[in-house]
């Protein structure tokens, strides 16, 4: 069997004779990503809807601070940044080290969802098959993708906390807060938002695989990071210690966990958080590139 | 070259294709032929590594397709001609597919330029014309200049320029040395393609011959006769292993008598014969004799003319 491959003369044509690479493979991904039109508005849509949810938390924010802080000079008390930060509980929503983060669901929603449609889309077109002809080992072409979701969301993400906390700066500190990057937690959190959202996306896209349809798969992803939430703060008010402490597990507050820093009693530590959305993300990727290696396609 | 040993593929419960063994040469084209559902198309994709076999083995070149380092280099191939995303241009589908390989961005303006598409490269291949679609599949098959090319129906939907060009194409390719499976339905175009032809009836191949050897094989001879007087003539040329059919009233049929033979006859008995004329077996013929009894889904006027029209009026 092997006669005819040695026989054979080398092929020397204008196609080139260039074997299949990961770096081609993760090239042909990043066209195929590029070349929709719709992808490409959609991420600067998620850009700009990240920055804009996040200076609409900004503003929130500072009206309720401002707020406090007019109540406290009419009533002839000096009220010191330091006063207001402590007035609320750490995890509260109003932790400001967090505010580069603050648009953070609305980038969970739509890169998660463009993470299912980046394979889904493939299985619905037929796509898929001109995928795998060109890379019939499979595997590396999920790969490829995957890299090129979890970079895409980074950067996004990343980016779009940066402007964030640049516009959010100014605000609080006309308060008097002093805010800057080095504010305890702060670059903290603008490196680990991206993270999280790559999460979600690597989930997206293991979910897109499994299911091989965009709607079903949407839909499980916002069941998982947003239906799920709803529903286990009903838990907590089941009788009995025990279920109080079980929503801090799911993918969602897990992940949430992560994004913020120091210790709470009777919470999981940001690295335990971490640690967790990791395992959850494992246990979608590992099952989807098991099926799709072994699926017809 | 294709070497299939045993393939066999199992859709829940049923086999689709049934421990199939076949070699497609290199250097001709094989005709693939078979009724809807014989399982050509599972076939074709168990050879490119879409579809597991269920047992049995396929390889192209020596190897099974997913191993070769450089697949695109060793099979093009056209399988449906909707394997493209419909919101993507043409052109960024091949280049997509070319950048896997690291195939230079002039083979696909080259295969463009090939196929005729210059002019909607650019424009979304959701787009496309069944013709438009199936030479962007072909196009893509071309793209690695493989060793080996599988097309799975290439000519349907294509224009008249397009089949030629087509046929011309996989003529020439087979002539460079290089392997082509091609499967079709359309059997004078079949015939005048393709060297070797394999049939698949029911998942079980039925015929694995030469194109000649396969439309000579399965039909006698037959004669068409006119004459005024079809009724002594039939009379005249009955006989031991000759069979006369009158399928009007001035028209026979004959088989197992050659024309002089028949012309012979006629001029011995003063019998007027206004047209002789000896009836080629097409392939067309032949492959209705195949797969008679292997056609998975009967069209639902399978009669005649007159007894399909019967059955439609039938029910008004």
């Amino acid at each position: 069997m092997t006669t005819m491959t040695e026989t054979r003369t080398p092929v020397r044509s204008t196609a080139g004779s260039g074997s299949v690479t990961f770096g081609g493979v993760l090239r042909s991904e990043w066209i195929k990503l590029r070349s929709l039109m719709s992808t490409r508005i959609l991420l600067l849509l998620t850009l700009v809807a990240i920055i804009g949810v996040g200076g609409l938390a900004v503003l929130i924010r500072y009206s309720v601070l401002e707020n406090m802080a007019r109540t406290a000079r009419d009533q002839g008390q000096t009220m010191t940044p330091d006063m207001m930060e402590k007035s609320f509980p750490p995890g509260s929503g109003f932790d400001l080290y967090n505010l580069p983060n603050a648009g953070l669901q609305i980038g969970i929603l739509v890169l998660g969802s463009l993470a299912v449609l980046f394979i889904s889309s493939e299985y619905a077109t037929g796509m898929i098959r001109s995928t795998m002809n060109a890379v019939p080992r499979r595997t590396p072409a999920f790969v490829a993708k995957a890299i090129l979701l979890a970079v895409v969301s980074y950067v996004i993400t990343t980016l779009a906390a940066v402007v964030t906390f640049l516009i959010a700066m100014p605000v609080f500190r006309g308060l008097g807060f002093d805010l800057g990057w080095f504010t305890d937690g702060v670059l903290y959190s603008v490196f680990t938002g991206g993270l999280y959202v790559s999460g979600v996306a690597l989930i997206g896209l293991s979910l897109g695989t499994l299911l091989r349809n965009s709607a079903g798969g949407i839909t499980v992803l916002v069941g998982l990071f947003f239906v799920l939430s709803i529903a286990s703060s009903f838990m907590t008010f089941i009788p009995g210690d025990f279920w109080k402490y079980v929503p801090q597990y799911i993918p969602s507050e897990a992940g949430g966990r992560f994004l913020s820093i120091g210790h709470t009693d009777g919470v999981i530590d940001p690295w335990q958080g971490g640690l967790i959305f990791l395992g959850y993300v494992l246990l979608f990727v590992v099952p989807a590139m098991i099926v799709l290696k072994k699926r017809d396609v | 070259m294709i070497e299939a040993k045993g393939l066999t593929k199992v859709y829940g419960g049923k086999a689709a294709v049934g421990g199939v063994s076949f070699t497609v040469q290199a250097g001709q084209v094989t005709g693939f032929l078979g009724p809807n559902g014989a399982g050509k198309s599972t076939t074709m994709r168990m050879v490119m590594g879409l579809d597991r076999p269920t047992s049995g083995t396929v390889t192209v070149n020596g190897l099974p397709y997913a191993e070769h380092k450089a697949p695109l280099h060793e099979v093009g191939a056209l399988l449906d001609a909707k394997a493209v995303h419909t919101s993507r241009s043409a052109y960024n589908h091949l280049l997509a597919m070319a950048a896997t390989h690291n195939i230079p961005k002039s083979r696909v303006h080259e295969v463009i330029e090939m196929t005729g598409l210059e002019a909607v490269a650019k424009k979304k291949a959701g787009g496309f014309s069944l013709g438009m679609g199936q030479r962007l599949g072909i196009a893509a098959a071309l793209l690695g200049d493989p060793q080996t090319l599988i097309l799975d129906e290439p000519v349907n939907g294509l224009d008249p320029e397009g089949v030629l060009w087509v046929r011309n194409l996989v003529r020439y390719l087979a002539d460079q040395g290089k392997t082509v499976f091609l499967s079709s339905h359309l059997m004078s175009e079949m015939a005048q393609t393709a060297d070797h032809l394999i049939v698949i009836g029911r998942g079980r191949i039925i015929a694995d011959a030469p194109v000649e050897q396969i439309i000579a094989g399965t039909r006698q001879a037959r004669t068409l006769v006119r004459t005024s007087s079809a009724s002594q003539l039939s009379a005249l040329l009955a006989g031991e292993g000759v069979k006369v059919d009158q399928s009007e009233a001035e028209t026979l049929e004959v088989t197992g008598m050659d024309s002089r033979q028949i012309a012979q006859v006629a001029l011995e008995n003063r019998v007027l014969v206004y047209e002789l004329t000896p009836q080629l077996s097409s392939l067309e013929d032949a492959y209705f004799d195949l797969t008679k009894d292997e056609v998975e889904y009967h069209s639902h006027l399978s009669g005649g003319p007159t007894e399909a029209y019967a059955t439609a009026t039938a029910g008004k």
